[in-house]
C-alpha cells in the first residue's frame, strides 16, 4: 500500500513537472542528411541521459525537432517554426551558411542558440548575445598546432606546406598568424613555407627542398592523396620521421594514407584531428556514458565530431540552467559568456568566450602506430616512434 | 459582334472571375495580420517562388524552351545585389532593377549562342549552365564571390525610410512585385509578342515561315525570364542577408520547372498555384521528418498523373471563340 501511495506521489510529481522545450535544428534531409541524422540521434541520447538524471531543475527535456534541409532558406523556416513552437533554447545546425540567417532570427527573438557544426570564424563576430558554439572554428586546428604540438616536441625549426586549395591555404595562413608572436620573439624559425601542386605524381623536388631546410617539424595542411605520396617519396628519399616530425591536417585520415603509402612510410606520422567519440571515451566519463548509451540504442558510434558537439550543446544547457537556477535565456546567456567552465561534457570542459566561441576547443594529435592503427598520441607510448 | 471582342469581354468581366480575384487579394493582404510569423514566412517563400516561376513560365510556358538552369539567373541576381551592397555599399532596394538588368544581360550573353538549340539539347545545355554558374561562384573569381563561404553582411532594404525587416515586410514586398509582374505578363500574353511566343511553341517552322522573328523573340523570353529571376535574387539576398552557392543548386532549377509544369504551361494563376504547392508541400509534410522529400516527390508525381496538363491550365482563346460561334 505504501508503495502504491509512493508511486502515486511520484506520478503526480512527474506529471506536475512541465517539460522544458529544447529545439533541434539540423539537416535531416538534403546533402548533409547523414550528419543531421547522427546529430539528432546524439542529441536524443543526451536528452535521455539528462532526463534519467531527473531532467533540468526537475523538468524533463522535450525535444522539438525541425529539419532545415541543409539550405539557408530551410534554416529560416525551421527557425521560425521553432520560435512559433515557443522554444527558448535551440541546438543547431550544421553548415555555417545555413546557420547564419537562422541565428539572426534566434537573436531577434531572444532564443539561446547553441551551434554545433559551423566553423566559420566571423559567425561569432556579429556581436550577438544569444549565439554560442560547442564546436571549434576554422582556425582552431592551426591554433592547436601552434599552441600544443610545437611546444610538445620543443620544435624550433618549423616547416609548413600546403597545396593552395582554399582549405589548406586557410589553415597554413592561420598557422602563420598564431605563430607570429613566437617568430617575432625568435623562439621558432619558419624554415620552409611553400605550396605543392595537388594531383601530381612526383613530389621529390619539394621534398628535397624540405630536407635541405632541415626542419624539426613539418606540418602539411592539405589532403590525404598528396600526403600519402609525400610520406612515401620522403621515406624513399631517406627522410626520417623521427628527425622530422611529420604532421598532417584533419583531411589526412591515417587509415586512407596507409592504404596508399604503405605502412612503413606512415608509421610515426601524426595528424591533428577534431575529437572523435572513439578517442574521447578514454578521457571523459561522460563520453563513456554517452557512447555506451548510443551504441546500446543505435549500434556502432558514428565518427563525426559534429554530432558529438551537438550532444554537448544539450549538456551545456543542462549545466548552465542548473547552475543559474533559471530558465531565462538572457540569464543563461550571461552566465555562459562569463567564461566559467560550466561542466565537463563529452568533449571535455565546456566554457565559452564573451563572443560565444568554445574555449579550449579540444583538438587531438593522433599517430599511426606500428600496426597501422590510429591512436591518440601519448609521449610515453609513442615517444620512441617519433624519437622523443 | 466580333467574336474575339466578345471573348475578351467574357473573359475580363466575368463576375465570378472578378469575385474570385477579389477574394484571393483580400486573403493575400489580410493574411499577415492573422497568420503566425512562421506562416507569413512560408507565404513569403510562396511569393518568391511565384516570382521565379513566373520568370521561367515566360521561357518554358510561353515559348516552350526547356530551361533547366533557371537557378543560375536567380544566383546572378542575388550575387549582383550582394556584391554591390556588401562590397560597394549601394542601397539594397535600389539594386533591385540593377539585379534584374545584370541577370538579363547575363542571360542575353549566355543564351545568344545556344538559342537555336531545340528541346532536350537546349535542356542539357541549360543544366550545364546552371552548374557552371554555381561552380564559378564557388571558385571565387577575382575574390568577389567569396567562394563556398559566399558574401555576407547585406544591408536590410529601406523603403521610404521604413526598414524592411520583419517577415510581414518581406511578405508585402515580394507579393507587391508578384502582383506587378503578373499584371505585366498578363498584358504581354495578350500582345503581339505573347501570341508570337505561343506560335513558336506550337510550331516553330510555321512561325518562322509567317515572318515571326523566332530568334529575337526567344532571346526576349530568356532575357525577360532572367530579369524576373534577378528580381527574386535581390529579394532573396536581402531577406537572407547573405548569399552562398549552396542556395542555387540544380534542385532549385528542378523545383522551378515543377512549378511551371504543375501549374500549367503558360498560365499565370497556375504558376502562382504551382509555387504555393512546391513551397507548402514540404512544410505540411514536416511531421514525417526525414521522409518529407520522399512524400513531396510522390505528391508531385500524383499531381502530374491526375492532372497532366497542370492544375490550372491556361484556357486558350480558340476554345472561347468556338463557344462564342456556336
Amino acid at each position: 500500500m505504501r508503495f502504491v501511495v509512493l508511486g502515486l506521489v511520484l506520478l503526480a510529481l512527474s506529471a506536475g513537472a512541465q517539460p522544458i522545450l529544447i529545439g533541434f535544428q539540423g539537416p535531416l534531409t538534403g546533402p548533409w542528411a547523414v550528419e543531421g541524422d547522427w546529430a539528432l540521434k546524439s542529441v536524443q541520447i543526451a536528452v535521455e541521459l539528462v532526463n534519467a538524471r531527473g531532467g533540468i531543475l526537475g523538468r524533463p527535456i522535450q525535444l522539438v525537432v525541425e529539419d532545415d534541409n541543409g539550405t539557408p532558406k530551410g534554416g529560416t523556416l525551421a527557425a521560425q517554426k521553432l520560435i512559433a513552437a515557443g522554444v527558448k533554447f535551440v541546438v543547431g545546425t550544421y553548415g555555417s551558411m545555413v546557420c547564419m540567417p537562422s541565428s539572426e532570427l534566434y537573436e531577434e527573438e531572444g532564443v539561446l542558440h547553441i551551434n554545433y557544426g559551423c566553423t566559420r570564424v566571423d559567425l561569432s563576430a556579429r556581436g550577438f548575445k544569444y549565439y554560442f558554439r560547442t564546436s571549434g572554428r576554422d582556425d582552431s586546428q592551426a591554433r592547436f598546432f601552434v599552441e600544443y604540438v610545437i611546444p610538445l616536441f620543443g620544435a624550433k625549426r618549423i616547416a609548413v606546406m600546403h597545396d593552395n586549395t582554399a582549405y589548406a591555404l586557410g589553415v597554413a595562413e592561420d598557422v602563420l598568424r598564431f605563430m607570429k608572436p613566437l617568430l617575432d620573439e625568435g623562439k621558432v624559425e619558419l624554415v620552409y613555407y611553400d605550396a605543392i601542386m595537388p594531383g601530381e605524381r612526383d613530389y621529390t623536388p619539394a621534398l628535397t627542398a624540405l630536407r635541405d631546410a632541415n626542419p624539426d617539424i613539418w606540418y602539411y595542411t592539405g589532403y590525404y592523396p598528396e600526403w600519402a605520396l609525400l610520406l612515401r617519396q620522403g621515406k624513399d628519399l631517406g627522410l626520417d620521421w623521427k628527425k622530422i616530425k611529420a604532421v598532417g591536417s584533419n583531411a589526412c585520415p591515417i587509415s586512407e594514407t596507409v592504404k596508399i603509402a604503405g605502412l612503413d612510410a606512415v608509421v610515426g606520422a601524426m595528424i591533428t584531428q577534431e575529437p572523435l567519440p572513439a578517442f574521447l571515451v578514454e578521457k571523459y566519463p561522460l563520453a563513456k556514458e554517452f557512447v555506451t548509451a548510443y551504441e546500446a540504442k543505435y549500434g556502432p558510434i558514428h565518427d563525426s565530431p559534429w554530432a558529438t558537439y551537438a550532444a554537448d550543446a544539450i549538456f551545456t544547457l543542462y549545466f548552465a540552467i542548473e547552475a543559474t537556477q533559471s530558465f531565462d535565456p538572457a540569464v543563461v546567456a550571461d552566465y555562459l559568456r562569463s567564461g566559467v567552465v560550466v561542466g565537463e561534457g563529452i568533449t571535455g570542459p565546456l566554457s565559452f568566450s564573451p563572443e560565444g566561441d568554445r574555449l579550449g576547443v579540444p583538438y587531438m594529435l593522433l599517430i599511426c602506430n606500428e600496426a597501422g592503427e590510429t591512436e591518440l598520441f601519448d609521449p610515453a607510448v609513442h615517444g620512441r616512434l617519433v624519437g622523443m | 459582334m466580333n467574336p474575339l471582342k466578345k471573348w475578351r469581354e467574357l473573359r475580363t468581366w466575368a463576375p465570378l472571375r472578378l469575385a474570385f480575384l477579389a477574394l484571393f487579394l483580400a486573403f493575400l493582404v489580410s493574411f499577415p495580420f492573422w497568420g503566425s510569423r512562421y506562416w507569413v514566412d512560408v507565404g513569403f517563400y510562396v511569393g518568391l517562388y511565384a516570382l521565379l516561376g513566373l520568370g521561367l513560365n515566360v521561357i518554358l510556358g510561353e515559348v516552350g524552351l526547356f530551361n533547366l538552369g533557371h537557378a543560375a539567373f536567380w544566383a546572378i541576381g542575388a550575387y549582383a545585389t550582394a556584391i554591390l551592397n556588401a562590397r560597394f555599399g549601394l542601397p539594397t532596394l535600389a539594386l533591385l532593377p540593377v539585379s534584374a538588368l545584370v541577370a538579363a544581360g547575363c542571360a542575353w550573353i549566355i543564351s545568344s549562342p545556344i538559342i537555336h538549340l531545340r528541346g532536350d539539347y537546349l535542356c542539357i545545355v541549360t543544366i550545364a549552365l546552371g552548374e557552371i554558374v554555381r561552380l564559378v561562384l564557388i571558385n571565387n573569381p577575382g575574390g568577389l564571390t567569396g567562394g563556398p563561404n559566399g558574401v555576407v553582411g547585406i544591408d536590410r532594404p529601406v523603403f521610404l525610410g521604413h526598414v524592411i525587416r520583419t517577415p510581414m515586410d518581406f511578405y508585402f514586398l515580394v507579393w507587391a512585385l508578384v502582383a506587378l509582374c503578373a499584371f505585366g505578363l498578363r498584358q504581354l500574353q495578350r500582345s503581339r509578342i505573347g501570341r508570337a511566343w505561343n506560335y513558336i511553341r506550337e510550331d516553330e517552322i510555321a512561325a518562322e515561315a509567317m515572318g515571326v522573328d523566332v530568334r529575337a523573340l526567344k532571346l526576349l523570353a530568356f532575357v525577360l525570364g532572367a530579369a524576373l529571376a534577378g528580381i527574386a535574387g535581390n529579394i532573396f539576398a536581402a531577406k537572407m542577408r547573405m548569399v552562398s552557392p549552396d542556395s542555387f543548386t540544380f534542385l532549385e532549377s528542378c523545383l522551378m520547372f515543377c512549378i511551371v509544369l504543375l501549374g500549367g504551361m503558360g498560365s499565370i494563376p497556375g504558376t502562382i498555384l504551382g509555387a504555393a504547392l512546391v513551397v507548402l508541400f514540404p512544410e505540411i509534410l514536416r511531421p514525417v521528418a526525414q521522409y518529407r522529400l520522399l512524400f513531396f516527390g510522390l505528391a508531385l508525381a500524383a499531381t502530374m498523373y491526375f492532372r497532366p496538363g497542370g492544375l490550372w491550365p491556361r484556357r486558350r482563346a480558340v476554345e472561347f471563340l468556338r463557344e462564342a460561334k456556336s
